[in-house]
């Protein structure tokens, strides 16, 4: 009884910061500035979310990103699993040498190669185009990737393929018909994670993205706060719908999420 | 790569293993290229560029000046050290502060309490939001007018706490961001923790029971010790994610005020982008490379040891 207490109490202080953040956002300027805090809104004021939507290019941007998790995600996976597949399955000469040289850049900080990738962007010409930043984070997403599918593959009985070679199939069938079906837990779960991680980065758009037009929805939240710095309102209304996408994502499949968040990361 | 050698030694079957290599390439080669390109490469331009002097600019000269940025950085760069001393106690309040808070609420959510579930998404949501939009949020907390601070403030009767310009106030700005990356950070923590202690043995701590142990010693003497896997990674994200700090403090007060919430990772953007400084830029980021290598090679051949 009094872990729950305890917990509640912990869990309503948690709740509290977004809690304000949706009531604010139904609030018109008058309630804002002319009643208490805790009020709630005389009458919801859904106007604050029409106007972050129009003058904030919401739809563009969440657009935008849309189209950069499309391709990123389920690229980036499919590079990530066979990349992965090689170093577990096939295992060549120096196959630990290269898995730890992936891995290590899960732990690089982005923002050491923040000055470059601009540069290559630019000599490149795909600033402001999504490529600019599906090939990077393609590249930065691999190392964690890898290293939980490399994992999970490892688990997977080698009699399976050595009977499947038997039966004279390919490197290629074998990972895409044998493999790859058996990894389904393993893909989802890093799918709905990465996903995640793709709609919410900054850093490197914030470099690769200079035009508005051009701008995932990070930036656009961004944006629109140093903008209209005193349209409470509205700001609270932006930030509530530059979260909805991933909030959905969130609690229709946590179950694979929190899984695959940490499938690997903890080994009993 | 002192190790390559070695390993060639041990190799006793060459002619075999040759075309393995080639059977690999094709799944390989994809990742290594993304990898390559978009990691490694920009990794060693920046270590590259940080000895030379440069505006970033297409056309304007790269000046080789050896040291130069480091020694700049180092004794002229005032900044630097407010960053680099910023970084240093986000890391080390990083360690103190949420993790007993994640440690805390997973053992608290291990038990079988009603509504369990939704008190873990409670706890864990805060995790998965886009840190600027968390940053956004914060902000709004924080306005010394109309923010749930002073709103709290006032409805408490604090007067204290009243009229505090939370993210205005050079000396503890950085502290009122920090409260935000706590809300943000304990629930991640909280999971790998819950998944930690799934793999501790209910035996142990039953037989602990038997042989009188109170619920203290329990945890003390059997659930800790069985979580120290748990706590390296713990340790080890909660270092990467912690000097890597950027978007919160970008969304909430850009590095000041004064340059007093400034850290490695924005100083390094900053002074390559703003201040057009690529060759000082790059230094700075040379220097959170180091710093995070310092942690994380150690750890990686930890790890590579315990896996044999």
């Amino acid at each position: 009884m009094l872990w729950w207490v305890g917990i509640f109490i912990a869990a309503l202080l948690w709740v509290l910061p977004l809690g304000f953040v949706v009531i604010t956002s139904l609030k018109d300027e008058a309630d804002i500035l002319g009643t208490s805090l805790f009020s709630l809104p005389s009458v919801p004021d859904w106007g604050n979310y029409l106007e972050a939507l129009e003058t904030g290019g919401l739809m563009r941007s969440a657009g935008n990103s849309l189209l950069v998790s499309m391709i990123k995600v389920p690229l980036g996976l499919l590079v990530s699993a066979s990349a992965a597949f090689a170093l577990a399955r096939i295992r060549f000469q120096y196959s630990g040498v290269v898995l730890a040289v992936i891995a290590f850049g899960a732990m690089v900080p982005v923002q050491v190669a923040l000055a470059p990738l601009f540069q290559i962007m630019l000599a490149t010409d795909l600033l402001n185009n999504p490529l600019g930043l599906i090939l990077p984070y393609i590249g930065f997403g691999l190392p964690y990737q890898v290293f939980i599918l490399y994992g999970f593959f490892r688990q997977i009985p080698a009699e399976l393929d050595e009977s499947a070679v038997m039966d004279g199939a390919s490197n290629a069938r074998l990972f895409f018909q044998i493999i790859l079906p058996l990894a389904r837990p393993a893909l989802a779960a890093l799918f709905i994670l990465d996903f995640v991680a793709t709609w919410n980065e900054f850093g490197i758009a914030l470099v690769v993205l200079q035009q508005q037009e051009s701008w995932t929805v990070p930036l656009a939240v961004q944006g629109f706060q140093s903008q209209f710095t005193t349209s409470y309102g509205p700001i609270n209304a932006f930030t509530l719908m530059s979260i909805v996408p991933v909030l959905i994502v969130y609690l229709m499949f946590q179950r694979y999420f929190i899984r695959g968040a940490f499938a690997g990361a903890v080994k009993g | 790569m002192s190790s390559v050698p070695a390993m060639h030694t041990v190799q006793t079957r060459p002619r075999r293993r040759a075309p393995r290599l080639r059977a690999a390439l094709p799944f390989l080669a994809p990742a290594l290229l993304a990898y390559v390109a978009f990691v490694v490469f920009p990794m060693a331009e920046s270590i590259r560029l940080s000895f030379f002097e440069w505006s970033g600019f297409v056309g304007a000269e790269q000046t080789f000046v050896g040291l130069a940025n480091y020694v700049r950085l180092f004794t002229q760069d005032a900044v630097f050290w407010t960053a680099f001393g910023n970084s240093v106690i986000w890391v080390a309040l990083s360690l103190v502060i949420p993790m007993p808070i994640s440690l805390t609420l997973a053992v608290a959510l291990d038990r079988r309490l009603p509504g369990r579930a939704l008190f873990r998404t409670v706890f864990y949501v805060p995790g998965v939001l886009a840190a600027i939009a968390v940053a956004n949020m914060w902000r709004w907390i924080y306005n010394p007018r109309y923010g749930v601070s002073e709103g709290l403030a006032q409805a408490l009767g604090l007067e204290r706490l009243q009229g505090i310009q939370w993210l205005g106030n050079a000396d503890i700005a950085l502290f009122a961001v920090f409260v935000a990356f706590v809300w943000q950070a304990v629930g991640t923590n909280m999971v790998l923790f819950l998944a930690g202690l799934q793999a501790v043995p209910p035996e142990l701590s039953e037989a602990a029971e038997l042989d009188g142990a109170g619920a203290w010693q329990r945890f003390w003497n059997v659930t800790l010790p069985s979580l120290r896997p748990t706590m390296v990674v713990v340790v080890v994200l909660t270092f990467i994610g912690s000097i890597k700090v950027f978007d919160l403090i970008v969304g909430m007060t850009g590095g000041g005020p004064a340059q007093q919430t400034q850290v490695l990772a924005l100083w390094s953007y900053q002074q390559s982008f703003t201040n057009h400084q690529y060759g000082v830029g790059n230094a700075v980021a040379v220097v959170l490379l180091v710093l995070t290598a310092a942690v994380v090679v150690p750890y990686m051949f930890w790890t590579a040891r315990r896996e044999r």
